[in-house]
């Protein structure tokens, strides 16, 4: 007989002996917690329940079990402690906040405390196609059996196209399957500000210590862990302390490993001995599928040849694609009627014709020339002066990215310089940035001048 | 059991341990109160099994013992009984009373089927003001979450730290919190999420008594206590379970700035809010549009079917992000009632973070105070 069916026989038998009232109020909700060595604990719910059963019941429930069990010599009871039961809560709380009513919550409530995981991000939202296949058949697999298949795994991609999803749909469904498992998702950003703060308050061993006994780690945006030399050795520490346990470690980032520069070569080939996935950029039909699942969650509809448009349009960027809709979702509710294609091309202008067509040659050659301090016909001018030389090549690589220029053009407006001159400069841009910290920041510096 | 007894003492305990009993259903003799009569006090309990009431008075106990008796009938008799003497005995499970020309039997139940109200073995308290603490309570204790989807959120958070408790409630619309100071540090920190119930209860046994209140704490319960004036022995006992969970970091909720703050003269404020909701939707949402130019607000609501209303109120512009931009948010007007109504003084201070950020009421010259609330969103 297991405990079940015991204090089940123990429940039988003793209704016959109270009343009705007196079964129904104490003996809710009570199980035996454990046996072990003649001695049965049983759990009871609250306070009162201990103490009327340990005072009133409690001959009566040894007499019975006794006879059950002849091995059973004392009975105790205990408490109900949280945790044991509290688990099973998180799953139903997704519906019960849903309302019409667009009054707007506390967003914070929903994330978990301690594992900072948001349950609206799950598998069953991801949508998967060709681009992001590989990535999510990778999570699905370190979800299952968290620690064991691939460790550490590496998600890179670009900006906007499902990374943090699919690291927090990791997260939510091993904490749905095994929930005593302790999760944490964390930025690097928050990482490395706590790093910072342990090192102000001296105590780093602490903050250590918070990482030790986590079953799953998930870090986001490990790219900007680049530079950061102490925060990099503690975090090496902390990865190192975990994978030895065979503790599952997720990193994203928004390029892979050996493109992550100043960043510690041990720690780059750790990240690199597990799996790396990468997400690239969406196709059409798969983009037609997020518009379609998202317009679903936003409980509207737009007819077929408007998200095709959004779809054909939007390219390289999820998020967009979303705002794109909010755009459309607020047109309708406010006019009380679907858009129709046209009113769709000008109110999504601002969102699909970015102002990235405002730039031309000569405001790239300003920008350029404004941010190395020189002057614009210095740039053009024939000069193989090394600080020339290179805002040239910056300049030449602008032209050629930004505006998609002819080699031949680019040489021509930096005073008739040949074609491959123009090539060579724009390969050597473009590899260096892979690599060089400084000079990616550069470039977007003066991509922000191009561009304001 | 034989005991005199003032009525006055009587009523007092009556009227106190009234509130609970009946209220649990599947056990009838919840219905009733168990009366004791021990050394020299007589000591009235109730409870609903979640909450559970003790009050002692002082009394000639004649023959110690004790009895339940229907809490409905014994204290609607003895609020009408003169201001007297009453003479209470127990013969047969009957409640006899005896108040000068009143000769009352009143049947009742056996005390040994009376729950047993539990007790708390630990010997630590922290020693409360009543008073202080009983009003800060009363602040909050409107703003928890009704349904029980998340069990954490349905109660009242103390955080009790050594130089001050915060006293926090939020249903995930809206969070009030109050911060009290104490004068000396208390011993030891403890935090847990006291159930809505027992925070009213407190707010309503307490509030309008002056003293200290000992507070003792074990693994899932709480008792409240305060001595009687005459006498070191404790006169109510107040006994809760906690609830299970841990109550979400709600620090980060709170906005660290906000885009503009306008100080209002808060009666007036409260009123244009009121004439406002005759008009608003069927969602309660009234328009507030903060102008930092002019220092103005303008309350706007609209029906289609009733009409609409506009009101203007001067307020004092203390700081705002962008000088000339006006801020318009929409608001369940409830919501916005619920906190004005719990802010003290006379000049309340607005706080807006755009229209689908959160805004914060705070009570001017009171930082222990305030409450935040999110808007209703535009579409």
């Amino acid at each position: 007989m297991n405990t079940e069916e015991l204090w089940q026989a123990m429940l039988a038998q003793i209704q016959f002996n109270i009343s009705k009232a007196n079964f129904a109020t104490w003996f809710k909700n009570t199980e035996v917690l454990a046996k072990k060595d003649g001695q049965v604990i049983i759990s009871v719910p609250n306070n009162f329940s201990k103490e009327w059963l340990e005072n009133k019941y409690n001959k009566l429930i040894f007499k019975i079990l006794h006879s059950l069990d002849e091995e059973i010599k004392e009975v105790k009871y205990s408490v109900d402690r949280p945790g044991l039961k509290a688990s099973a809560a998180p799953v139903a709380v997704l519906e019960s906040y849903d309302n019409d009513v667009p009054q707007l919550e506390f967003q914070e409530l929903k994330i978990h405390k301690e594992s900072n995981l948001n349950p609206r991000y799950t598998f069953e939202s991801f949508i998967v196609g060709p681009f992001n296949e590989l990535a999510q058949a990778a999570a699905w697999a370190v979800a299952k059996n968290p620690g064991a298949t691939y460790n550490p795994l590496f998600i890179y991609g670009g900006v906007g196209l499902g990374k943090t999803h699919l690291l927090q749909a990791i997260g939510n469904e091993v904490s749905r399957k095994i929930p005593q498992k302790k999760i944490k998702y964390t930025s690097s950003e928050k990482f490395t500000s706590g790093i910072v703060n342990s090192i102000k308050n001296h105590d780093v061993e602490k903050f250590k210590s918070l990482y030790q006994d986590i079953d799953v780690l998930m870090i986001d945006d490990v790219q900007f862990l680049s530079g950061k030399e102490k925060t990099q050795e503690e975090f090496f520490h902390v990865f190192n302390g975990l994978y030895e346990k065979n503790k599952q470690i997720i990193l994203s980032s928004d390029r892979p490993p050996k493109a992550i520069s100043a960043l510690e070569e041990r720690l780059r080939s750790r990240f690199e001995g597990g799996m790396i996935a990468d997400i690239s950029l969406p196709d059409l039909e798969t983009r037609l599928a997020i518009l379609k699942a998202k317009a679903q969650e936003k409980r509207v509809s737009f007819a077929d040849d408007i998200l095709e448009y959004i779809a054909a349009n939007i390219q390289i960027n999820i998020r967009e694609l979303e705002g794109a809709l909010n755009r459309l979702t607020a047109y309708q509710k406010l006019n009380n009627k679907s858009p129709d294609l046209e009113i769709a091309k000008t109110l999504l202008k601002n969102v699909i014709f970015s102002p990235k067509r405002l730039a031309n040659p000569e405001k790239i050659i300003r920008a350029v020339a404004v941010f190395y301090d020189l002057k614009e016909r210095d740039l053009i001018a024939v000069s193989r002066k090394k600080e020339i030389v290179r805002p040239r090549q910056i300049a030449m690589y602008f032209l050629r990215k930004e505006l998609k220029s002819s080699f031949p053009f680019i040489g021509k407006k930096f005073g008739g310089k040949d074609h491959t001159t123009a090539i060579h400069a724009y390969n050597k841009i473009a590899k260096e940035i892979e690599t060089n910290e400084n000079l990616t920041e550069e470039i977007s510096l003066i991509k922000e001048q191009i561009y304001r | 059991m034989k005991i005199i007894i003032l009525k006055e003492n009587l009523n007092n305990g009556l009227n106190i341990v009234y509130r609970v009993a009946g209220r649990n259903l599947t056990l009838p003799i919840l219905n009733n109160i168990l009366i004791v009569a021990e050394q020299n006090f007589l000591n009235l309990s109730s409870t609903d099994l979640e909450l559970g009431i003790k009050y002692w008075a002082l009394g000639k106990v004649e023959k110690e013992g004790s009895l339940t008796v229907p809490a409905k009938i014994l204290s609607s008799f003895v609020g009408l009984l003169p201001e007297k003497k009453i003479a209470l005995e127990v013969k047969n499970q009957t409640l006899y009373l005896d108040c000068e020309n009143n000769q009352t039997q009143i049947k009742g139940l056996d005390a040994q089927d009376y729950p047993i109200i539990p007790k708390i073995e630990d010997e630590n308290f922290i020693e409360l003001n009543m008073l202080p603490f009983c009003e800060g309570l009363a602040q909050v204790v409107d703003f928890t979450a009704p349904n029980q989807v998340r069990p954490e959120l349905s109660g009242v958070y103390l955080n009790f730290q050594k130089d001050r408790v915060q006293i926090t409630a939020t249903d995930s619309f809206r969070l009030a919190e109050k911060t009290l100071y104490f004068e000396k540090k208390i011993s030891r920190e403890c935090s847990f999420i006291l159930p809505q119930k027992t925070a009213r209860e407190l707010v309503n046994i307490f509030s309008e008594k002056d003293g200290q209140l000992k507070l003792y704490l074990s693994l899932n319960q709480v008792l409240f206590e305060c001595p009687m004036l005459e006498t070191p022995h404790p006169q109510i006992q107040i006994i809760s379970r906690l609830i299970e969970g841990d109550y979400p970091d709600y620090q980060s909720i709170i906005p660290k700035k906000y885009e503009v703050q306008i100080a209002l003269p808060k009666n007036e404020f409260l009123n244009q809010i009121k004439t406002a909701s005759i008009f608003s939707g069927k969602n309660n949402e009234v328009k507030i549009k903060v102008n930092p130019k002019k220092e103005e607000i303008e309350i706007l609501s609209q029906n289609p079917e009733l009409g609409e209303n506009k009101s203007v109120l001067t307020g004092k512009i203390s700081e705002a992000s962008n000088k000339t931009k006006e801020i318009a948010t929409i608001f369940n007007y409830r919501f916005l009632i619920d906190g004005l109504a719990n802010i003290k003084s006379s000049t309340v201070l607005f706080e807006v973070n755009g229209e689908e950020g959160p805004a914060v009421l705070r009570p001017e010259g009171d930082a222990h105070y305030l409450y935040v609330v999110m808007p209703i969103k535009t579409t």
